[in-house]
């Protein structure tokens, strides 16, 4: 479990703080999705909930954030990594730089961990497995399309197999298929314990995999609650988020007389 | 007014044995719309970059206009040929925005008066006109991408090439990319996009080319490569169909990629079954 | 000057010939001993103090025989010490050098500090030329003469510089948020290939230092300068 309590984040020379008195609690098997349009606080709130911030980013934070009970100032950052694991927006800057393939990548993580030399290998496998990327297993990380390093990037991170993953805008690159490949998967780490904090502004991928989702807008929630009632509320376009396009199309055919029953179950 | 042309281009990468470009034949016309899709990896960023000649063919040709484009400087297809990257950190240097936006408009060779107004209206037509003297490096990462964009849109080159313009961009963001995309077109610019966000696709291109490992395996409109027909295809490159059609197809619908598509065939459905008297 | 030369020869020129990267490796190592090595050169050409044997004059400074002599020395010893490291670069990968000085006992921290000095050349490189491309697709002709080459140089070493900076910020949370930064030993999962030549040329470079060393001070070598 996860707990932010009014947490505010200010980065080193900023006048304003990016986030400001954010409170959330992501439960065991629970995915939260975050929403919300630029430079409202997304990224900067994965930051502090993986202790990446202030630790290895200058700024000054105020509030608390527990993982599991603990303070999470007061666990060393190797710790964190193991149990609360992030995987950046950036998928570049993700990489290590001293791996020569693919496969060596994504064991980093665990090998940094120091498990048994077989545990890092099936590890290693099976987040290939998932994503369908066992191909690219000899490849030179660095040499790599757009989508296929975010789709390593996201390997790294599931080889560590934390028990709560923070995953900032994790399929922005990726490919229609990548993208429901990727939801699958969180889905079902999810219903296998794992809490899963997620930001994205491909609302359709959150429609399928969130329980609950939160607005963030200028640093602040905004609005919070279940994902079918805060992705379909009237003014979620207007603070520059997309409805889901199911959402969006049930609004357009009804705005055009067809709103009866046979037109809207085809919606599902 | 330019005229693109590929003749078997194939393009394989210093140290690779992969064929990022497997023999790719297209050609695109005078101010033309058209959006590349295609799996992760399928090449679109590699067949892309020939166009403005920072990758040079394997085998094949690049044509811009008629003269091959080995025979080009990369400058000199620069003012031609307009190219923002898939990832902005590989494009953005300079110090603060305006000078970064400046930099293509002065090698191009307007003059002051000219480059002045192109580079306000670039900054104008991204939402960045407030932010002339901010350093790049303090941009968020969506704004930095459309940073990108404007000090492409500022060489006001008549071919606009833009990789994966709206990955990460808010609602707001991917209209700023619209509405560039659509005035550019008014324009009679050719604009070249790609973009794994078919819905995006269905509504803003005219064209939508489909590769698969290296090659282009559909080509024509939006109706034509969403239709039912093509669904097996699509799925098998990791592709699906915009959301409108796959309602569309549910009510009995063919080739609804947009909202719009989709209340227009539902409108014609209903004034077919109630025969005017 | 024979000896920088005849170590140029056998230790630089024709190892990265065999491992076949002569092309690369000498085009790398002159760009980095480039501005030193010609501040070498006029330095010691023209104020060698006391040559007797003039060749030049140019106003107050003379360039002497063996103020040229001297010259070409320290250039061929730069070149021989450049080269030396270059090669390095080119030959090693940096994965097989981290896990080989882990194998070794060195700490995984040590390593990684090893690996990136290792790194920051090649690393510079890909931002300058992502940069120079960035340009390039932006009308900055830097193909034609070699004056408009370096006219494209001089707009990218602020970038490049501001852009490293950055970059080992953020590697540096990437490998926190990795658990790079946890005490203790690492799981490694191969070990470097090292075949027995391998180990018999290092052993034979290792005691070649002592044999010159000694045949140095004993005068042998003399006659090669
Ligand atoms: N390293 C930093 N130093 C100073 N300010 C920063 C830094 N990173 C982000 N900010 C500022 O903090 C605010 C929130 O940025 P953040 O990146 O968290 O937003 P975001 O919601 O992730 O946006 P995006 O959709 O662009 O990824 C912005 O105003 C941004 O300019
Ligand atoms: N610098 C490089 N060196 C070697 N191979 C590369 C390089 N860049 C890309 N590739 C490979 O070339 C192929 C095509 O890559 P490309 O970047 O063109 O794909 P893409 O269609 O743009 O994918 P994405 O949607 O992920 O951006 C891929 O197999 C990729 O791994
Ligand atoms: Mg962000
Ligand atoms: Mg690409």
């Amino acid at each position: 479990m996860l707990v932010l309590e009014a947490v505010s984040y200010r980065y080193a020379g900023a006048e304003r703080p990016a986030i400001r008195q954010v409170s959330l609690t992501l439960d065991k098997g629970e995915v939260l999705g975050v929403v919300g349009p630029s430079e409202a606080g997304k990224t900067t709130l994965c930051l502090v909930a993986s202790g990446l911030a202030p630790r290895a980013i200058r700024g000054a934070m105020d509030g608390r954030v527990l993982l599991d009970g603990a303070d999470t100032t007061a666990l060393p950052m190797h710790e964190m990594a193991a149990r609360a694991g992030i995987c950046f927006q950036h998928p570049q800057t993700q990489l290590s730089g001293i791996c020569g393939t693919v496969f060596e990548e994504i064991a980093f993580g665990p090998m940094n961990l120091g498990l048994q030399r077989d545990d890092v290998v099936v590890r290693t496998w099976d987040a290939l497995d998932v994503l369908g990327i066992t191909a690219l297993a000899e490849r030179d990380p660095m040499q790599l399309s757009g989508g296929q390093m975010q789709l390593v990037a996201i390997g790294g991170l599931l080889a560590l197999r934390p028990a709560h993953l923070i995953l900032d805008e994790p399929t922005a690159q990726l490919d229609p298929g990548g993208t429901r490949l990727v939801g699958e998967c969180l889905a079902r780490l999810a219903a296998g314990g794992a809490s899963i904090l997620i930001t994205e502004q491909k609302t359709d991928l959150l429609e399928r995999i969130c329980g609950r989702v939160v607005v963030l807008e200028k640093g602040g929630i905004v609005a919070a609650g279940p994902t079918d009632e805060v992705l379909a509320a009237a003014g979620l376009a207007a603070m520059g988020v997309a409805a889901p396009s199911r959402v969006r199309v049930r609004r357009a055919l009804a705005g055009a007389g067809f709103g009866d029953g046979a037109i809207m179950d085809a919606l599902h | 007014m330019i005229e693109l042309r590929l003749e078997g281009l194939v393009h394989v990468y210093r140290d690779s044995t992969v064929r990022a470009v497997d023999g790719v034949d297209l050609q695109v016309g005078p101010g033309q719309r058209v959006a590349i899709v295609g799996q992760n990896g399928s090449g679109k960023t590699t067949l892309v970059r020939h166009l403005n000649g920072l990758l040079r063919p394997t085998e094949g040709r690049v044509l811009v206009d008629g003269s091959d484009a080995a025979r080009l400087h990369v400058a000199q297809l620069a003012r031609r040929v307009g190219l923002v990257f898939q990832d902005p950190d590989r494009q953005i240097f300079a110090r603060s925005v305006r000078a970064e936006v400046e930099f293509g408009a002065r090698n191009v060779g307007m003059d002051r008066a000219d480059r002045n107004d192109a580079v306000s209206q670039a900054l104008a037509a991204t939402g960045l006109e407030g932010e002339s003297d901010t350093n790049p490096y303090d941009l968020g990462d969506s704004r930095r991408k459309l940073l990108a964009l404007a000090s492409v849109l500022a060489m006001r080159t008549p071919v606009l090439v833009l990789d994966e313009p709206t990955t990460g961009q808010d609602v707001r963001g991917v209209e700023i990319v619209g509405s560039v995309i659509r005035a550019a077109h008014a324009e009679g610019r050719t604009v070249i996009a790609i973009s794994h966000d078919m819905g995006f696709v269905a509504e803003t291109f005219d064209r939508v080319v489909i590769m698969r490992e290296g090659r282009i395996v559909l080509d024509g409109s939006p109706a034509g490569v969403f239709a039912q027909r093509a669904w097996s295809t699509l799925e098998e490159t990791y592709l699906e169909p915009p959301f409108p059609s796959r309602v569309g197809a549910r009510l009995g619908l063919d080739s609804t990629p947009t909202d719009e598509a989709l209340i227009a065939r539902l409108r014609e459905r209903a004034s077919d079954s109630v025969p005017s008297t | 000057m024979v000896g920088p030369i005849t170590l140029l020869a056998t230790a630089v020129v024709l190892p990265a010939a065999a491992a076949g990267v002569l092309r690369r490796l000498l085009r790398t190592s002159m760009v980095l001993s480039l501005p030193i090595g010609i501040s070498a050169l006029l330095v010691n050409l023209f104020f060698f103090p006391g040559g007797s044997e003039v060749l030049l004059r140019l106003g107050p400074v003379t360039a002497t025989r063996e103020g040229l002599e001297l010259a070409l020395q320290v250039l061929a010893r730069i070149l021989a010490i450049s080269g030396a490291i270059t090669l390095f670069y080119l030959t090693t990968r940096p994965a097989e050098l981290v896990v080989d000085l882990e194998r070794r006992g060195v700490s995984p921290r040590l390593a990684f500090v090893a690996n990136a000095s290792v790194q920051t050349v090649p690393a510079m490189v890909d931002r300058a030329s992502a940069i120079i491309a960035a340009q390039r697709a932006r009308g900055l002709d830097t193909e034609g003469s070699i004056a408009q080459r370096a006219r494209g140089l001089v707009p990218i070493v602020g970038p490049v510089i501001m852009g490293s900076i950055a970059e080992v910020e953020q590697r540096t949370m990437a490998l926190e948020a990795r658990g790079f930064t946890r005490p203790g030993r690492r799981t490694l999962l191969w070990h470097p290939a090292d075949s027995g030549a391998e180990r018999v040329a290092r052993w034979l470079l290792v005691l070649t230092v002592p044999a010159l060393l000694v045949a140095r001070s004993a005068g042998w070598l003399d006659l090669l300068g």
